[in-house]
């Protein structure tokens, strides 16, 4: 066919169809286009910061805050520089993202497995709860918790003492609870906790390695037990019990000393676990379901007993499916915990993209670290996965 | 011997054994009862403590929203039940609930918002009927064209050359969609069918086919451009555009382009140029790694920063394109994730049969991919449909903003709780229809292969 068009015409058509070249052409055509844009953008962005008279780079950060922040676990004055505030937004978002994907994980398990209870008003409650807190925004249900619970506590006089303590109490300020106070030999405690927990880890891969061996059983619970909580307790007595409790007293019109959240922080909190605690709920019951029948019937027939069951077969494998999609749960949650801007929780977006932002001007600085906080996150969560997900398929085959 | 026994037998009177008692009732209603409430001890206490609590939740439930309820009243302070407590006051609902829906868009030209959605359900319906044909290009006339028509009538104003083209072009569509259906329905041939039957070119040969049918497309575009001509709508500019109708302007035109765009981002992900590859991987990542809200927020601060001088953006369209971008990051991994589906014998029996990219992607595989995605797609509408709260934050009076706007009005100030469970109902229902029908379409459509 191409026998007879001229050899000349053929080396431009061979050329032209090739699919190296135009592939070459065409990256070079979209990557030229992207650069012209990115080009145009920043020429733009000069062009009307410097008619609006706005200075471009870090140096800001250094600048005084000059405002306060009405809940950090870190020391932080108004004196302190934009930097700080940027450390106080971060810490209170994975402080209040940290908290809620603990609970939201316990409850979603709970309510995972109530779902498929073989009793049906529980499974039906189960689902219900799942279908209304799925199919309602997040925003509104922190907003709902926000204004319909803990935004009309009592004042400080009239608190509320949970469980009748004096000193863990509930009021229009926030949650009191008495404050840790560490001394000087504490850190030996804390040590003896980690050696304690590496014990327990050693003897219980012994365990499991003298039953992969031999078969017998040896259960590990009470040793566990002891040594995680036994061994930190004697150190900690024998050092001398170095552990105050500095605790809440009402002084005037407010509580005084010991820690305390905000019930903006509440709020979120309440609003992220139960919320969340609905996606992992459906995850759970999706991966104990994917879990075939037959592996039960056939973990039986061997004559394992019925916690084994549980235990050795049908968890192991459900977790394969369940844990992907939690890890990228715990994604959204660390994402979702921005709302919190909605209530005035001081987070990362509230503190640093809309407060420092408002005060500075250095717009286009503050999205870039606000974003590269977050994208570290969520590439360290996806990292993590792949990680995960790597040593699951060893373990396949 | 055998003589003995058969008399030993005979001798020693045959007593029956007491007959068992009959097993547990497992059919009918008690047999249900015993079985799936009251199947031992711990079960039976679930089930009398869940009593307990739905009880508990319905007695408080009742008594909030009927026994409190206060329908008449011309503000706050008229909902007080007694001197201290204020009953549940859905008064100040019912005299915002206009305002919830539309936000604070003029009470004459409301119709024009209510005209456009019945349009875009007339324009959508023929995709749902099984007689008719041609639905991919109904729906695309609709995702494309309508837009133009909707903004139109949402914004009113003065037309420019661009605007009184495309809406005449849009009124031109419709009618022909709205033609088209009924002549499937009741005759079963479409309109291109019977424009070649009745200009006789039925028996000329297939290439012409399509003259009549352009001249057909030519008059319809001129009549529409003749029907709208003395068509003026008043301006409503869009900071009165507010309520669900603006959660679903924004949720709507993010779905709209969501889709092209992902469907090309999921492609380029997937692409073998590396350049090309690469940006979009840094696009989809980027715009899934960060929150919603941050978006928002970089496109209200710096979006008027990127424009070149003497452009202006608006909060709407900002929110808009930001929300836009969100939702074609998020998409392009579901269609990712539609492809992945499909096996790789597809693409290569497309390859060996000579078609070229595009064909093999337009005729072989997104087909198929795309009867994978159609649940994923309606969650990531619903996933939208509540994200789009959160323009409220950066001020713009969706249903939520609308929501927070009544308890600032001086006689209504503090009303919190009705009208957020108002807008709670009105999300749960778009929300949970939403849901059900992609669980719908995952029992029909997901599952055909394997079948």
């Amino acid at each position: 066919m191409s026998g007879n068009t001229p050899s000349s015409s053929r080396g431009v058509n061979a050329f032209i169809n090739d699919e190296r070249y135009r592939s070459i052409f065409y990256q070079v055509v979209v990557f030229g286009l992207f650069i012209w844009a990115v080009l145009s953008l920043i020429e733009n962005t000069q062009i009307n910061m410097a008619t609006r008279k706005m200075a471009v780079g870090f140096d800001f950060l250094k600048n005084t805050a000059g405002f306060a922040v009405a809940w950090t676990p870190l020391d932080y004055k108004p004196s302190d520089s934009y930097l700080m505030v940027y450390w106080v937004g971060i810490i209170n978002t994975l402080i209040l993202a940290g908290i809620s994907i603990v609970l939201a994980t316990f409850l979603g398990f709970i309510v995972g497995i109530l779902r498929l209870s073989k009793n049906w008003l529980v499974a039906q409650i189960a689902s219900w709860y799942v279908e209304v807190l799925r199919n309602t925004p997040l925003l509104l249900q922190i907003i709902f918790w926000y204004l319909g619970a803990f935004a009309n506590l009592p004042r400080p006089k009239q608190s509320i003492e949970i469980l009748g303590f004096e000193s863990l109490v509930l009021n229009n300020r926030g949650l009191y609870i008495p404050k840790p106070q560490p001394e000087d030999l504490f850190w030996l405690t804390a040590v003896a906790l980690v050696v304690a927990v590496l014990i327990a880890i050693a003897l219980n891969k012994r365990a499991t390695r003298k039953q992969q061996q031999t078969g017998k059983y040896i259960s590990t619970l009470i040793p566990t037990v002891l040594i995680v909580f036994g061994l930190p307790l004697v150190v900690f007595v024998l050092t001398g019990m170095p552990l105050e409790w500095e605790l809440p007293a009402l002084k005037g019109f407010n509580y005084r000393g010991g820690g305390f959240v905000l019930p903006a922080m509440l709020a979120v909190m309440v609003a992220l676990v139960v919320y969340h605690s609905a996606y992992a709920a459906e995850m759970v019951r999706a991966g104990i379901l994917s879990v075939s029948k037959g592996q039960t019937e056939a973990a039986s027939s061997l004559g394992l007993k019925q916690s084994f069951v549980m235990r050795l077969v049908i968890i192991p494998q459900a977790m394969r499916a369940i844990v992907p999609p939690m890890i990228s749960l715990w994604m959204n949650v660390v994402k979702n915990s921005s709302l919190a801007i909605a209530i005035g929780f001081p987070d990362l977006v509230s503190v640093f993209m809309q407060t420092s932002l408002n005060q500075s001007g250095h717009a286009v600085e503050i999205v870039a670290l606000v974003m590269a906080f977050y994208m570290t996150v969520s590439l360290t969560i996806s990292a993590c996965l792949n990680v995960y997900n790597k040593k699951i398929q060893l373990t396949e085959r | 011997m055998t003589e003995i026994t058969e008399q030993n037998e005979v001798s020693e009177k045959f007593v029956p054994k007491p007959s068992l008692p009959p097993p547990p009732n497992t059919t009918g209603a008690i047999g249900w009862l015993r079985y799936n409430l009251f199947d031992g001890f711990l079960s039976s206490c679930l089930t009398v403590l869940s009593l307990i609590a739905i009880g508990f939740i319905c007695v408080n439930f009742y008594e909030w929203a009927f026994t409190k309820a206060v329908l008449e009243a011309a503000n706050r302070q008229e909902c007080r039940i007694t001197p201290t407590e204020f009953g549940t006051c859905w008064a100040g609902v019912k005299f915002w609930f206009t305002r919830f829906i539309y936000g604070r868009y003029t009470d004459t030209e409301i119709w024009r918002v209510n005209s456009a959605a019945i349009i875009l359900i007339l324009w959508m319906i023929p995709v749902w009927l099984p007689r008719v044909t041609a639905k991919l290009n109904i729906a695309l006339s609709g995702v494309l064209i309508f837009p133009f028509l909707a903004g139109y009538m949402f914004l009113g104003g003065d037309r420019n050359w661009f605007m009184e083209i495309m809406v005449s072009v849009a009124v031109g569509c419709f009618i022909t969609v709205i033609i088209h259906s009924l002549l499937c329905l009741f005759t079963g041939a479409g309109i291109s069918k019977w424009i070649i039957q009745l200009t006789g070119f039925a028996n000329r040969s297939e290439r012409l086919h399509k003259f009549p049918v352009i001249v057909f497309a030519v008059i319809i575009f001129l009549l529409s451009l003749f029907l709208i001509n003395d068509v003026a709508f008043k301006e409503m500019p869009n900071n009165l555009w507010g309520g669900l109708f603006l959660t679903l302007v924004i949720s709507g035109i993010g779905i709209a382009s969501a889709l092209p765009a992902g469907i090309l981002l999921a492609l380029g992900r997937r692409s073998k140029m590396t350049v090309i590859r690469v940006l979009c991987v840094a696009f989809i990542e980027l715009f899934r790694s960060v929150p919603l809200i941050t978006i928002l927020f970089m496109a209200t601060t710096m979006f008027p920063l990127f424009l070149p001088e003497g452009f202006h953006i608006n909060k709407l369209a900002s929110a808009i394109v930001a929300v836009c971008l969100f939702a074609a990051a998020y998409m392009a991994e579901v269609v990712r994730g539609g492809l992945q589906a499909i096996p790789k014998g597809q693409y290569e029996a497309a390859e060996a049969v000579g078609l070229t990219y595009w064909q093999s992607m337009g005729f072989i595989v997104m087909p198929q991919a795309l009867k994978y995605m159609i649940p994923n797609i309606v969650s990531n509408f619903m996933g939208l449909f509540k994200d789009t709260t959160l323009v409220s934050i950066i001020g713009l009076y969706d249903l939520l903003g609308m929501i927070n706007a009544v308890s600032q009005d001086p006689s209504w100030i503090g009303l919190h709780h009705e009208p957020l469970f108002t807008a709670a109902v009105i999300f749960f229902i778009g929300c949970f229809a939403m849901s059900k029908y992609s669980q719908y379409l995952e029992r029909n459509l997901g599952a055909g292969h394997g079948r």
